[in-house]
């Protein structure tokens, strides 16, 4: 029926057109068992898909012992986190929900705009589900252990506030676009402060979930911009800069986050002027993760800016652009676009590597899931194996939505097509 | 021209960046003269103003207590994110003998490797995380050991219904250990002592090393025996309940465990020992968190005076620099030694811990407090 993609490659819609129109049955028999070999291929590789999906659907749903997380939930996501201080956790959330929906809406209004004019090309429709879908399942496990209405209640109050949220930022004027990304930023502020300020809880009780999401996010926002500069510094025709970046790059290289963590936790004092105190373990933990990242996020822009034509920034300079702005407006925008899928790896990796901070006695998600079997109740059952696949389902949700989000943002920008 | 001009400016920048930083270099030594000539002066300068860190601890209203988070029965996180545990009790009747207040403690959970800096560097004030009293540790690392609160030992686990008795029986055997620690050590030394020979199958967590030995890929488990009691007592009834387990009759190593300081704290370490000891003289009183109301009145001198009660007239003061109830304040708030005990490790929990050798020196036990006069 199919003619051999080898002889005519061309005619890409007329190939294309009977393979959706294939019925299920057809479709089988086509791409499952189309020769002996395929056959067995499929029955074996179904076999071993089967095994795996029963086991691990008869440990999920059946032999996993799952108080362990029902009744140490909340150990998990905030850990030592004061309980009666717990209002100021949802008060940034729902701060968060807030302007982070008004900054999606106003962004949201700012695309729609552009795509009407016609300067870009309109998105794909995407389901809803498919974007959130893990995120939705993660807040679905956790209500489920949480087993609470009030829980129930605020969730769903933060869900109603992002949505209301993100209705209202659409109604923002388009061109104010740099507003909506103003209020994310406030909000973040406004949270942190909600949490910490006014009697609240200082960095020392911080742990679990929040910490390892209060490590990723600190850690990816700032060692982004020094990252940045640092590639644009090695890059740099002034010597003496040059110097210093390539120094600060290869030197954090050629060194293991380990290491980083331990100078971090254990030296730092040393290197700050006398007198001042000393930072808390958790500053201390987030500015060795932006020190190593920094240096990886460098190389990673900088493979971008080789990767933009010498004519380019030629060009700029010919329509009487300042180095400055040649560099803001032409160079870094291509740059940086085309390195979002090693810069969104590397991010993936830095919210994983958050959990080594256990090592300098901070207990983040993974920390907490190691020592809980400890308690009296649970001692000695084996149940490390139920908290570690919990805690590696939360790294899952995580990652994966990093990387489903980087694949629209490349979509949008049209990496890799234009 | 002008390259050169830039090259020359370069080079003076870069020479400006060495000696800048050559400078703070210095300053940084400088700057660790200075501090120890003020704040942290009672580290560096033993002896001189003994006592800083008490006042320190007193003014600052809080006690900051290294533990551990995770050892079963000593120190662990409750579900609802509180410590508690054996060390953790510690921790409280310290800041309750020394603030009043058996709540002004912050926890700073410390791995095996940091605790010493941590100590070193101030950054806690005592150190209650089941630390071995070894003479290196004492020697070298600046710590100084106080009163002992648990002596431990390590001990050998085996199947109920294997063969091995004592450790000659276990020659050419597997033996699952925890990786790093002095377990393993002291395993290969007892082993090598007796000519034996032995393979060791380390782990970093006591989950996968049960399931090991519960798969018979080692036929002994060496530990802590506390630790081994713990396990033994929780054994699951799939796998035959603690009867499937044996203790062997054999210590092969000493473990006193007990509170750290840093050297040079003198005032402090006389405070955080008789803070212990008033608990383990507490109990060879029989004054307890429940009595210690009616004991305030007791007939006995020696109780009046421990419970810092006027004795003719005036509360017996023994210079500890602490207030003259502090032991009244610590077995109001934890209770003592035996309570400590029972509430933690005991029959009744999870441990299931016999006294045996923490049992007081009248009762067979090796805790003999020195007299409070």
């Amino acid at each position: 029926m199919s003619t051999s993609p080898l002889q005519e490659p061309i005619p890409v819609p007329e190939e294309g057109q009977p393979i959706t129109q294939l019925g299920p049955r057809e479709w089988a028999r086509q791409n499952l068992f189309r020769t002996w070999f395929d056959t067995a291929l499929t029955v074996v590789f179904s076999l071993i898909l089967a095994w795996a999906l029963y086991r691990a659907g008869r440990f999920v749903f059946f032999t996993g012992r799952w108080e362990i997380i029902d009744r140490n939930l909340t150990n998990l996501l905030v850990f030592r986190f004061p309980r009666d201080e717990l209002w100021r956790v949802w008060t940034g959330l729902f701060v968060l929900a807030g302007t982070f929906g008004v900054a999606a809406g106003s962004a949201a209004r700012t695309r729609d705009q552009a795509v009407a004019e016609g300067r870009v090309a309109p998105p794909e429709e995407r389901l809803v589900l498919r974007r959130f879908g893990p995120v939705l399942l993660l807040v679905a496990v956790l209500l489920y252990f949480a087993g609470t209405l009030s829980a129930f209640l605020l969730t769903a109050g933060v869900a109603v506030v992002a949505v209301a949220a993100r209705f209202a930022g659409y109604r923002v004027p388009p061109n104010r676009a740099g507003w909506g990304f103003a209020v994310g930023i406030l909000g973040l502020v406004a949270a942190f402060t909600v949490i910490l300020g006014f009697g609240g809880v200082g960095w020392d009780r911080w742990g679990g979930l929040m910490l390892t999401i209060f490590l990723a996010v600190g850690g990816i926002t700032i060692s982004f911009p020094i990252g940045v500069l640092l590639a644009l510094g090695r890059r740099s025709t002034f010597p003496a800069v040059r110097v210093v970046c390539v120094g600060y790059i290869e030197l954090i290289r050629g060194v293991p986050l380990i290491t980083v963590l331990f100078m971090g936790a254990f030296m730092l004092g040393f290197f700050l002027p006398p007198g001042t105190e000393t930072p808390s373990l958790e500053t201390r933990a987030l500015v060795a993760l932006v020190v190593f990242t920094s240096a990886y996020v460098a190389e990673i822009v900088r493979g971008g800016l080789q990767s933009v034509p010498r004519g380019q920034i030629e060009a700029a300079y010919a329509v009487g652009l300042s180095p400055l702005r040649t560099t803001a407006l032409i160079v870094l925008p291509q740059a940086l676009r085309a390195v979002i899928p090693a810069m969104v790896g590397q991010f993936i990796t830095l919210f994983k590597d958050t959990s080594l901070v256990a090592i300098i006695g901070l207990t983040e998600l993974l920390g907490v899931s190691s020592i809980v079997t400890s308690q009296p109740d649970f001692l000695g059952q084996g149940l490390i194996f139920e908290t570690l696949v919990f805690a590696a389902f939360v790294y899952w949700v995580g990652s994966y939505s990093m990387s489903r989000e980087s694949q629209r943002l490349e979509r949008r920008l049209g990496v890799g097509q234009r | 021209m002008r390259s050169t001009l830039i090259r020359q400016l370069a080079i003076a920048l870069i020479g400006v960046v060495f000696v800048a930083s050559g400078c703070n270099l210095g300053g940084d030594d400088d700057d660790d003269g200075g501090e120890a000539g003020g704040e942290t002066q009672t580290q560096t300068q033993p002896g001189q103003t003994g006592g800083d860190l008490l006042q320190t601890v007193t003014s600052r209203g809080r006690l900051i207590c290294g533990v551990n988070d995770a050892v079963p029965g000593f120190g662990f996180v409750t579900e609802g994110g509180d410590f508690e545990g054996f060390d953790i009790d510690y921790c409280r009747a310290v800041a309750a003998g020394i603030l009043g207040d058996p709540e002004a403690v912050d926890f700073r959970p410390l791995t095996a490797e940091q605790r010493f800096t941590a100590l070193q560097a101030g950054e806690v004030d005592v150190l209650i995380r089941n630390t071995t009293w070894t003479s290196s540790r004492d020697g070298s690392e600046g710590a100084r050991f106080l009163t002992t609160t648990f002596y431990d030992g390590q001990g050998m686990m085996v199947q109920a219904d294997s063969e091995f008795q004592e450790l000659e029986d276990l020659d050419g055997a597997t033996i699952c250990v925890l990786s790093g620690t002095t377990t393993e050590l002291n395993l290969a030394a007892q082993f090598e002592a007796r000519n034996l020979d032995f393979e060791p199958l380390s782990f970093e967590d006591n989950d996968p090393l049960q399931q090991a030995f519960q798969q018979g890929r080692c036929e002994a488990w060496s530990s802590d025996l506390s630790q081994l009691a713990g396990i033994r007592s929780n054994w699951p009834d799939g796998e035959g309940g603690p009867e499937a387990l044996r203790i062997l009759d054999v210590t092969m190593s000493k473990e006193p465990l007990g509170p750290v300081v840093a050297d040079g704290q003198e005032d402090f370490a006389d405070a955080v020992n008789w803070i212990v000891i008033a608990t383990i003289q507490a109990e060879e009183f029989g004054i307890t968190s429940e009595n210690i109301d009616e004991q305030l009145n007791s007939e006995d001198p020696e109780v009046q005076r421990f419970l810092g009660q006027p004795v003719e007239g005036e509360p017996f003061d023994p210079g500890l620099n602490l207030d003259a109830e502090f032991a009244a304040n610590v077995v109001r708030a934890v209770g003592n030694y035996g309570e400590i005990f029972e509430r933690n490790v005991g029959p009744d929990t999870g441990l299931g811990l016999e006294r045996g050798l923490n049992a007081l020196w009248t009762e067979g036990g090796l805790h003999y407090p020195p007299p409070y006069r």
